[in-house]
């Protein structure tokens, strides 16, 4: 009985453990993006980024990385760190290494240390 | 006797272990933890796929250890089954009075829960989804607790739970069964415990060991359909006249006798059925995740003037699940139909268990590809789950590690698939036989025609370029 209401305990607070993480309020940060080529395929495919502040100023200096991972579970994802190759454009190309649907994280830390995560959609990468 | 044949229960330690009266349980609690880590995980996780352990451990992980082990061993994930830890919990409480209504006493639900659970896999993307996952793994809880909260004995695995029939078909080619060792010790059996169980002298009404819940009386027990591997009558038998003994894969499938439980396999359509499902489900399955699909969908979209998938996939399901199975299965009977003095229909019916070893070679060249391409994908899901509660004690997620080389799992796909048709063919010669003893091939052949052209079917699928996709139209 003491065991059994003991393992109830653990799961309860498993589930608040996982319910009731602090989230920090994200930065006021702008992403826009454009990926080469159109539709993509699997091989290179590059995402060119730009960040912009609140006010449409860009922010350089921040590092960004890129990660794609399929939809399906149980396959590995590829990742790059995007270069700055203009103040607040960044570019990165992925090997994409199965034709499917891709989702790519952006993963950027600011000069500030302050890191967002923003979400690409990469639907029909092709084969040909 | 069983005539010196292997016998897990006599393996040292294993033996012991699997007789011990609390092993089900024992080997069902790990799997209820993982099944709630599972939910958790599932809800309030990643809500990418590959980042979460309800997708990854249901779609990579638990699929391909299933049929492995169904391959290799037998149905032991029935035995180690989750929802039945929680229903035999729940029927401390409340204990159901009412016996599974006769006209449901078949695979007819499960026929249509199979297809159900086909469509919106596909519809839903659930590979791709970890809520939905989680759903399905709650619904699966939650089903084996209403239905065998309603009705005795094991209702939820006969008749209704489409993991289960999954599992006793593909078991039909395992080497291990669980069966008598000595018939002539159950001929002097006088208490029959392995079916009805066995009371407590002292209050007759205390069940202290139930016989078995799926109405499978060991003595006429035939084959591993419909047997749950519970090892009930292992415990129940007082002459410990039950045991897990090794046989040839499939020979089940060659013989017609009648069967504790579950009857004539040639007199049972829906079971005949249910076999279709999971030969021609099999190669459905596999469609689905290679590229020509996106090719065949958007020009049936185009032809029906849709942008849903809905329609589109239920075209594609009623072609692929209907129509195909008619018309190949309807040149074979044709074919045959003069060379035995059987129906058309019986003859539909029998040999449409000699399918069933191919579709379990599709689904097992599919599930495990799946499984070693992702073998190691769990850890860095795992490392991330702990990291996210901010537990570092699993250290940094190891993304890079996925699994065995693709072209190295290539080969050992075609070998499965290979098996298969080895095993169907095996069995419909021996079919043939018994219906056309003195011509035999004039039978065979149309059926071997048959087994070939969905085994050339399942190698040209699987040298297809794979696309892993859930937008279906107008990607």
């Amino acid at each position: 009985m003491i065991a059994r209401k003991k393992s109830l305990l653990f799961f309860l607070f498993l589930t608040l453990a996982v319910a009731c993480q602090k989230t920090a309020k994200p930065p006021d940060i702008a992403l826009q993006y454009e990926i080469a080529p159109q539709p993509a395929r699997v091989g290179a495919t590059t995402i060119d980024l730009k960040l912009t502040d609140k006010n449409g100023a860009p922010v350089g200096g921040a590092r960004v990385e890129l990660e794609g991972n399929m939809s399906h579970a149980g396959m590995g994802p590829v990742s790059v760190e995007a270069k700055e190759i203009q103040t607040g454009k960044y570019r990165g190309t992925l090997q994409l290494t199965m034709a499917g649907d891709w989702i790519v994280l952006v993963h950027v830390t600011l000069p500030d240390g302050q890191t967002l995560q923003r979400q690409i959609e990469l639907s029909g990468v092709r084969n040909d | 006797m069983n005539n010196g044949a292997f016998d897990l229960l006599r393996v040292p330690l294993v033996g012991r272990l699997l007789q011990w009266r609390h092993a089900r349980t024992l080997f069902q609690i790990p799997l209820l933890l993982l099944s709630v880590l599972m939910i958790l995980h599932g809800f309030f996780g990643p809500s990418l796929a590959p980042k979460n352990l309800a997708t990854t451990l249901s779609w990579v992980h638990f699929r391909g250890a299933l049929v492995l082990i169904l391959l290799v061993a037998g149905n032991f994930f029935c035995f180690a089954c989750p929802f039945i830890l929680v229903r035999d919990f729940a029927r401390r409480f409340f204990r159901p009075v009412r016996n599974f209504p006769r006209f449901l006493r078949n695979k007819w639900i499960s026929v249509s829960l199979l297809i159900a659970g086909l469509f919106v896999y596909e519809l839903f993307d659930l590979w791709s989804s970890p809520w939905w996952t989680t759903l399905l793994i709650g619904f699966y809880f939650v089903a084996a607790l209403i239905v065998d909260g309603f009705f005795k004995h094991a209702s939820f695995c006969k008749f209704v739970c489409p993991i289960g029939q999954f599992n006793f078909l593909a078991s039909t080619i395992s080497p291990l069964e669980v069966k008598v060792r000595d018939q002539a010790v159950c001929t002097s059996c006088r208490t029959k415990d392995c079916i009805k169980g066995r009371r407590d002298p002292v209050s007759p009404l205390v069940v202290i060991q139930r016989g078995c819940e799926l109405a499978l009386f060991q003595p006429r027990k035939v084959g591993n359909m419909d047997c749950t591997f519970c090892l009930d009558c292992v415990q129940a038998c007082p002459h410990d006249n039950v045991g897990i003994l090794a046989r040839v894969p499939a020979s089940e499938l060659t013989t017609d006798m009648m069967r504790s439980g579950v009857g004539i396999f040639s007199r049972r359509k829906d079971l005949a059925t249910l076999s279709l499902l999971f030969v021609f489900g099999a190669l459905l399955n596999a469609f689905a995740m290679v590229s020509p699909v996106y090719v065949v969908e958007n020009w049936l979209a185009k032809m029906m003037n849709v942008t849903h998938e809905a329609p589109v996939l239920g075209v594609l399901f009623v072609f692929a699940l209907v129509i195909e199975p008619v018309v190949l299965l309807g040149i074979a009977v044709w074919l045959t139909r003069f060379s035995t003095d059987k129906s058309p229909l019986s003859l539909l019916v029998r040999y449409s268990y000699s399918l069933v070893p191919l579709g379990f070679g599709i689904w097992l060249a599919h599930y495990s590809f799946h499984f070693l391409t992702g073998l190691y994908t769990f850890i860095p899901v795992m490392q991330s789950a702990a990291a996210e509660l901010g537990w570092r004690f699993l250290g940094t997620p190891l993304w890079r590690l996925t699994g065995l080389p693709v072209s190295t799992v290539q080969g050992l796909e075609y070998g499965f698939i290979l098996l298969g048709l080895f095993g169907s063919l095996l069995v419909s010669y021996r079919l043939a036989e018994e219906d056309a003893p003195v011509k035999p091939m004039r039978v065979f052949l149309p059926w071997a025609g048959i087994a070939t052209i969905l085994f050339a079917a399942a190698i040209w699928l699987l040298s297809q370029p794979m696309e892993m996709r859930g937008t279906m139209l107008g990607g």
